[in-house]
């Protein structure tokens, strides 16, 4: 049985994510009066960029060329260790905030170094924007998850998502605050507005997609892929850690269906909510973001303070 | 009208010659020839102390019948339609003395003449050539009359010499001139310090093609064709004020029908265009409802455009004395109920926008150019308005119906920023809804062409101006004659050819992201520049 759930908490995330890209652009496209794209259409194009050939710099070193398959790598491993919809079985050892976050850090050190690696203009500014904002979203990611790990009493994702679903009322205020505190820092680690712009074709605006510019074919599908792993995988922590209802308590059938279900509906309304914003809202201005960011973190101080009221 | 009471006209405009000038006239147009070392003077006073606006620079290649060069510096008497052109002659020899440094705005003008003809501006600011590459042989001339247009070039080498900025963290990026979206090619250099520009250089002449070159050797019919092509989406403005030119030339008098038509029509394509702009405007900033409803708007207008005359730009319908499509009752009452139904489309659209801090957070106070440095590159239409150039070439000098329609205010912002010229391109929006549904009331039946059009007789040794008010701003064309009453040269000058210059201005200061923004808000034409 162990087997089994470990097979699927490692294919799940990487299966699924395209997905959520898809559901997002198409929502925005019906909000915005087109008719969008076909929902699976980010798996078509990551088998296409599987097929094309590559072309990499003659400057490139082994970071350019080892980058996407350790970025890859890292969201696999994160996507294996982060509750989906089993509970904590044996084995979860990679289960913890710090190895969750640092991992996660690991990739986005990678990638930066991939940016300025090729020596290109736009890769170099992609990559200081990004450690900019990412180095200022690492405060606000960890004390999010500390809020979650201090009411819960544990450092464990698994025992965090089980153990939410039995938070009392008091805890309502700090569980909030650290969701939005969340979700300002999911916006900003995986490039979505009012950070980063996905769609866009301006060389000069991106951030993510500055970095990832020089890439192409198989390197380029495995960047995509990482990117909407990454995605999916912040949006199952924000749905699990802070709306853990119906996250299984036993490996039972009648139990997981259920977890599932709850799931499904909860990732979908977290694709819908970042749809609805990037069609309402504007794309920050650069200098504004590390303001957005620094909210972010005094969510998570008040209510790490209030935590500490209550207690 | 165009044929203004010459007399009154004259007497007016003596004010602005020198004494003892040998004026000659042509229609709305007063030339008069100055000597080299007295044109700066001249055109010091013309343009600094009186006030009129510099329309065009431009050379010509009179070797055959004049021996001689000519340059020409194009005035324009503010509130008429009438024009002023001193010029010199450079007989046994190519210098010419450079006037960029009374007005700036000249420069570039001179650069394009000294990269095409071969004259030497002496004591010019900037000797780089304009347009031409460092591919192309600089010996070779091709606006000069002894250039055949056909002639294969060799291509040689050479390097082009950005300006640099030195300094302890200073790093230079360098942008296209193929981008990662489709638009026009163009290469800029940005000088940056962190995320902050320090200097900012667009270089064009991707896109030249030989335009002024091939008006020499098209037939009458290809060249209308041509002017529609300088600036594809200003393909009715130019070949409008092409044909005034023509028309002026032939002294042909155009239906009033026609002048309506030519009004409706000129405005049709503006409203497409600045739907266009502000949905681009509005995608730049990320702001995706507002850009999907802006290329909505624009896409319905070039629909309408398309039932209306079969072309979506509103091509072949300009001609010689007139145009070539009428509309009928019925296609007049479609179009303006389509318009009733467009202006409160737009109106939703713009509430749901201005409601928004985030979208007016990007546009406010980006890209600030200052009046002064518009006076001094003489900023044209939407750019120069936002700023408070309070110009338009509709009010000004009216041409087509303009006259008789009720213009009003010319819309003037004082910010100067990307929000002032998306504010302006509104009002504009507004406006020419108007004027449409006026033009549609007033429009008078009758003829749409002159006719016996065919055996067309231009005037010889003849020079004829005009300016339209296209969509991004003043349109100026200059077409002289030869001895025999062929055209012998054409300028086209797209108000992106000036408004270019203001660019590096505007970048100034502002952060990286926020450049393609900036652009935007101007959106201007590479192919018109380059032509």
């Amino acid at each position: 049985m162990s087997i089994f759930i470990w097979i699927i908490q490692l294919f799940f995330v990487p299966a699924l994510s395209p997905l959520c890209i898809g559901i997002i652009r198409k929502i925005k496209a019906k909000l915005q009066n087109r008719q969008g794209a076909n929902i699976f259409q980010p798996y078509r194009d990551i088998w296409k960029l599987l097929h094309k050939d590559e072309v990499i710099s003659n400057d490139a070193s082994w970071v350019f060329r080892f980058t996407p398959y350790i970025v890859f790598a890292v969201t696999l491993v994160v996507g294996f260790s982060i509750p989906i919809f089993f509970p904590r079985i044996a084995g979860f050892v990679t289960s913890d905030i710090l190895f969750v976050v640092y991992t996660l850090a690991i990739g986005t050190f990678f990638m930066a170094l991939a940016g300025v690696d090729t020596g290109s203009a736009f890769g170099g500014f992609g990559s200081s924007r990004e450690m900019t904002i990412s180095a200022l979203a690492e405060g606000g990611f960890i004390f999010s998850l500390l809020t979650m790990a201090l009411i819960a009493g544990s450092s464990n994702l698994f025992d965090i998502a089980s153990f939410s679903q039995s938070i009392g009322g008091q805890y309502f205020l700090p569980v909030l605050l650290a969701f939005g505190g969340f979700f300002i820092v999911l916006l900003a680690e995986t490039a979505r507005f009012p950070f980063d712009n996905p769609a866009t074709h301006l060389e000069l605006t991106m951030v993510h997609e500055a970095m990832i510019l020089e890439f192409s074919g198989k390197r380029l599908a495995l960047m995509e892929w990482a990117a909407a792993n990454k995605l999916l995988i912040f949006m199952v922590l924000g749905a699990n850690l802070f709306f853990p209802f119906g996250f299984g308590t036993d490996v039972g059938l009648a139990s997981i269906s259920l977890s599932i279900f709850y799931f499904l509906i909860k990732i979908f309304l977290f694709c819908g909510a970042i749809a609805v914003l990037e069609s309402t809202i504007a794309k920050f201005r650069f200098f504004r973001l590390p303001d957005l960011l620094f909210i972010s973190f005094i969510f998570n101080v008040v209510a790490i303070g209030l935590i500490y009221s209550i207690k | 009208m165009l044929f203004c009471n010459t007399n009154m006209i004259k007497e007016k405009i003596q004010s602005y010659l020198p004494k003892n000038a040998n004026v000659e006239y042509h229609d709305n147009l007063a030339i008069f020839e100055v000597s080299s070392t007295q044109i700066a003077e001249i055109v010091g006073e013309l343009h600094n102390q009186k006030k009129l606006s510099l329309k065009l620079v431009t050379a010509t290649d009179e070797r055959k019948e004049k021996g001689a060069f000519k340059i020409w510096y194009l005035f324009a008497v503010p509130g008429d339609n009438f024009f002023i052109c001193p010029f010199i002659e450079l007989k046994n020899t190519t210098d010419f003395p450079s006037l960029a440094n009374l007005v700036p705005e000249i420069l570039n003008y001179e650069r394009r003449i000294q990269t095409f003809f071969g004259l030497v501006a002496t004591d010019i600011p900037d000797n780089r050539p304009l347009i031409l590459h460092e591919n192309y042989p600089s010996n070779v001339f091709p606006l000069r009359k002894d250039f055949e247009w056909k002639t294969k070039l060799k291509e040689v080498t050479g390097k082009y010499e950005f300006q640099e900025v030195k300094g302890e963290g200073i790093y230079e990026i360098p942008v296209g001139p193929i981008h990662a979206g489709i638009i026009e090619p163009g290469h800029f250099r940005f000088s940056m310090a962190g995320e902050s520009i320090v200097q900012l250089e667009p270089r064009l002449g991707y896109v030249h093609k030989g335009s002024e070159k091939l008006f020499e050797v098209l037939s009458l019919e290809n060249k209308i064709r041509l002017s529609e092509k300088i600036s594809g989406d200003s393909s009715f403005s130019h070949s409008l004020a092409f044909c005034q030119t023509i028309e002026k030339l032939a002294g042909i008098e155009v239906p009033k029908r026609a002048l309506y038509l030519r009004t409706i029509f000129a405005e049709l394509e503006r409203l497409a265009n600045h739907f266009g702009d502000i949905g681009a405007i509005m995608m730049d900033t990320g702001f995706s409802f507002g850009g999907a409803n802006g290329s909505r708007l624009r896409e319905m207008m070039m629909q309408i455009n398309e039932k209306l005359t079969k072309s979506r730009f509103l091509r072949s319908v300009n001609t010689i004395g007139g145009v070539k499509k009428d509309l009928n009752k019925s296609e007049q009452d479609y179009l303006s109920k389509e318009l009733i139904k467009i202006a409160k489309d737009f109106e939703e659209v713009i509430a749901i926008a201005e409601d928004s801090a985030s979208l007016l957070n990007r546009l406010k106070g980006t890209g600030i150019i200052s009046l002064e440095v518009a006076n001094n590159q003489g900023t044209l239409g939407v750019a120069g308005r936002a700023v408070g150039v309070k110009h338009d070439t509709r009010v000004d000098h009216p041409y087509a119906a303009y006259a008789e329609v009720s213009m009003g205010q010319i819309p003037v912002e004082e910010e100067g920023d990307v929000n002032a010229r998306f504010q302006i391109r509104l009002k504009e929006i507004r406006k020419s809804l108007e004027i449409v549904q006026e033009s549609l009331q007033k429009i008078p039946e009758g003829e749409i062409i002159v006719a016996n059009i065919t055996s067309l007789i231009l005037q010889k040794s003849a020079y004829a101006v005009s300016m339209v008010e296209g969509w991004r701003g003043e349109i100026s064309y200059f077409v002289a004659t030869d001895a025999q009453g062929n055209i012998s040269r054409v300028f086209p000058r797209d108000p992106s050819f000036v408004n270019w210059s203001a660019l590096g201005e505007a970048g100034l200061n502002n952060i990286v992201p926020d450049f393609p923004l900036i652009n935007k808000s101007f959106n201007m034409s590479y192919t018109g520049n380059d032509l």
